[in-house]
């Protein structure tokens, strides 16, 4: 408590009329003198409270009262007692260039780790947590629409070319940690052309475009073999939840950017849950090479069937980047890498 | 809306041809609005008060920077003490004849509404995602709390921001916003309908969405008279007099705006590439043009529909006049959006100062009488968690 006076020069607003009144405020030690408005008042130091310094606003004392002085805002005011002093250690940091800089690179540091190693990890372990049997009806519901809306007609593959591949795929299943949950399902989509999905809840679709442009059942085994690597890894849940993620973050720090808000945080977004994609699908490639070698097929049949499918769609552009899947030329390469070991 | 001619005094009501009964050709600025209030004289002193936003975004930078900072260190839970400091700056760089506003909210209750909010947004995405046989319970429960939402949401704003020692409150209840908003409880029963299959006819599922669709603008209309004309400051109410067919007229022009520049789009991409799907420039190109009706229509209607509530909006005797323009928002969020994706979100700060600062230039604020008229009355204590709850599910309230 300092001997030294202090004379604040303000405006005093009494609650009753939004009418300000030119005043001073002086405080000398334990009392605080308010003359200029109406009647000169006197009150005790310690029941003051100044606002919280924000940036050089003006700031507020809050008269015991009910009434209030403003004045500008200055060193001295952080003698008297404060509304709130958490408030004022985070003004203080604010007011530092070098808390500023630090903060950018500790941000820049745990966006970066939280994108590549937090936000995956979480997810991979939250969805571990997480039964397969909660996503089949799912699974199913996506099934079903499709089929509703003819986006999937029924398969006129024969029933010797469908019982050879369902046997194909049995093998592969077998001893899998999952191996009681698959279904296999054949459809006919002229609208996709040639593809084949792991729908939620271990639901494996594969077209019949797909395996008519495969020259033997290897690579039709092959594709079947990407396919289980998502569901095995929980890919449709752990995409869901990193997705999400994603989004929440990049929306909660620029939802205040004033602009258009969809897209500035959508093309961040978008590029990230991307990256997303594509890094499952390598992991799924990788667990078909072993699946693969493990029932004596060679990851080589995938190499060949994908650039077949390349040189069928037309090579990928420069928006590699925006792509759901690495690029093609990547993945036959490690198709074939796969085959030497 | 109704006005009072200075010359006869007579109430004319009709405001599309300014021509008073008594044949006296008034101008806008004269026509002096109608107010529910005893006898008072006609002629009243008209005085444009100061309204300057003194942020800067320099200062607001580092704010926003640490802030941020400790948000994520803490995994979002500092979150509450960020959204005061911030508020704080907002408020207190908005300064009216000399005097700033205030922003009076404590952390602790939006921290408790946060996580309240989060916990309710949770039960959502499980069952749309997952649970889906529940959800139309959880829409149920959502319809019955949305004026809730609404209500308590609109209190806490009002109640901690403050003006030379007076505060604002927000007095609408529950029943009120019920009242306000019934028709569209209508809604969540369509999509339950939809999700449980009640409607098998396809057209009708089309022309219900398209008549939810178009009763949207006086849903907003709506929304802002119920938020307008329940705020307070002090002891005077908030008066609104927009309609709904003025909504309208603004929601409708920004379609045309995004039709048109799609049309065009098509029509530049056909006569360049020929075709429409001929390779991913052509598309590329025909996104840009068509996302640049979706960016002007934006503007268009954030302009408009922002002037167009101002500038209906009566406080006591305080009047607005709001003087948006839809190309200078386009530019304005335009040039925000490239600079922040190129300055990798660095320059969000200096995107929100000036776009507050163009909304505060365009901002008059015309005092009709006296200030003395505001009464101060004894403010209470309301929980944040509307308020939290509204934020989270994107349900924009303020004015």
């Amino acid at each position: 408590m300092s001997l030294s006076i202090l004379n604040l020069q303000g405006l005093y607003y009494d609650g009753h009329r939004p009418v300000g009144l030119p005043a001073i405020l002086t405080v000398f030690g334990r009392e605080a003198t308010l003359s200029g408005a109406p009647s000169s008042r006197t009150y005790q130091s310690r029941q003051l409270y100044v606002s919280p310094r924000v940036g050089r606003a003006d700031r507020f004392i809050a008269l015991p009262d009910g009434g209030q002085f403003q004045c500008e805002d200055g060193p001295s005011l952080d003698r008297l007692p404060q509304e709130s002093h958490s408030e004022g250690l985070v003004a203080w940091l604010e007011a530092r260039a070098a808390v500023a800089i630090a903060a950018v690179a500790v941000i820049a540091a745990v966006l970066l780790a939280g994108y590549f190693y937090g936000l995956p990890v979480a997810a991979k372990s939250i969805s571990a947590r997480i039964p397969i049997e909660t996503e089949i009806a799912v699974g199913e519901k996506a099934l079903a629409w499709m089929d509703d809306n003819h986006l999937f007609k029924p398969t006129g593959l024969t029933k010797t070319a469908q019982d050879r591949i369902r046997d194909g795929f049995d093998t592969l299943r077998s001893g899998l940690p999952l191996e009681q949950y698959y279904r296999l399902e054949f459809r006919d989509a002229p609208a996709i052309g040639p593809n084949a999905f792991a729908l939620p809840g271990a639901i494996i679709v594969i077209t019949d475009d797909m395996v008519e442009t495969a020259e033997s059942t290897e690579e039709v085994l092959a594709v079947l073999a990407h396919e289980i690597g998502h569901v095995e890894h929980r890919h449709s849940m752990r995409h869901l939840l990193q997705d999400s993620l994603v989004a929440t973050l990049i929306t909660s720090v620029t939802s205040d950017a004033a602009s258009l808000n969809v897209s500035v945080g959508g093309l961040p977004t978008l590029l990230a849950q991307t990256k997303y994609s594509r890094q499952f699908e390598s992991e799924a490639d990788g667990f078909a090479f072993k699946l693969l070698k493990r029932h004596n097929l060679s990851p080589a049949a995938f190499a060949t069937f994908m650039e077949r499918l390349a040189e069928n769609r037309g090579h990928d552009g420069p928006f590699a980047f925006l792509s759901t899947h690495p690029a093609t030329a990547e993945r036959i390469e490690q198709a074939q890498a796969a085959a030497e070991q | 809306m109704p006005w009072v001619c200075a010359e006869c005094g007579e109430v004319n009501y009709e405001d599309s041809s300014l021509r008073c009964v008594c044949g006296q050709d008034v101008s806008y600025e004269d026509a002096i609005r109608f107010e529910d209030e005893p006898a008072r004289s006609i002629t009243r002193e008209r005085q444009n008060l100061a309204l300057e936003f003194r942020g800067s975004a320099r200062e607001y930078f580092r704010i926003w920077i640490v802030n941020l900072c400790l948000t994520l260190l803490t995994v979002g839970i500092f979150s509450a003490w960020a959204k005061v400091r911030k508020k704080r700056y907002f408020y207190s760089n908005i300064v009216l004849e000399g005097t700033p506003f205030q922003y009076l909210g404590q952390p602790l209750p939006i921290l408790k509404g946060r996580i309240l909010a989060v916990a309710l947004f949770a039960v959502y995405y499980a069952t749309s995602h997952f649970f889906t046989s529940v959800l139309p319970y959880v829409l149920a429960a959502g319809t019955a709390l949305a004026p809730w939402v609404i209500v308590s949401s609109a209190a806490f704003n009002a109640r901690y921001s403050a003006y030379r020692n007076i505060t604002f409150s927000f007095h609408g209840k529950y029943v009120d916003a019920l009242k306000a908003f019934y028709p569209w409880a209508l809604i969540p029963v369509f999509i339950t309908g939809a999700i449980l299959g009640w409607w098998n006819s396809e057209k009708m599922k089309i022309l219900i969405s398209v008549l939810i669709g178009l009763s949207f603008p006086w849903l907003v209309r709506q929304l802002k008279n119920f938020i307008v004309s329940h705020t307070y400051y002090g002891d005077r109410k908030g008066q609104f007099s927009a309609g709904g067919r003025q909504f309208a007229w603004v929601y409708f022009v920004s379609g045309w705006i995004v039709a048109g520049l799609a049309i065009i789009a098509t029509v530049v991409v056909m006569f360049a590439f020929g075709t429409l799907r001929n390779s991913r420039y052509s598309l590329l190109v025909y996104g840009l043009l068509a996302y640049s009706g979706y960016v002007l229509a934006f503007a268009y209607s954030q302009a408009n529909i922002g002037n167009l509530v101002w500038n209906n909006t009566l406080l006591g005797p305080l009047r607005f006049r709001s003087t948006l323009r839809s190309l200078e928002m386009a530019k304005l969020y335009l040039t925000n959006a490239v600079a922040i994706i190129a300055s990798g979100g660095m320059l969000i700060p200096w995107a929100v100062i000036r776009t507050l600062k163009y909304r505060a230039d365009n901002m008059n604020v015309v005092l009709e009488g006296s200030l003395e008229e505001f009464h101060g009355v004894e403010a209470v204590s309301v929980r944040a968690t509307g308020a939290e709850l509204g934020e989270l599910f994107d349900v924009d309230l303020s004015l």
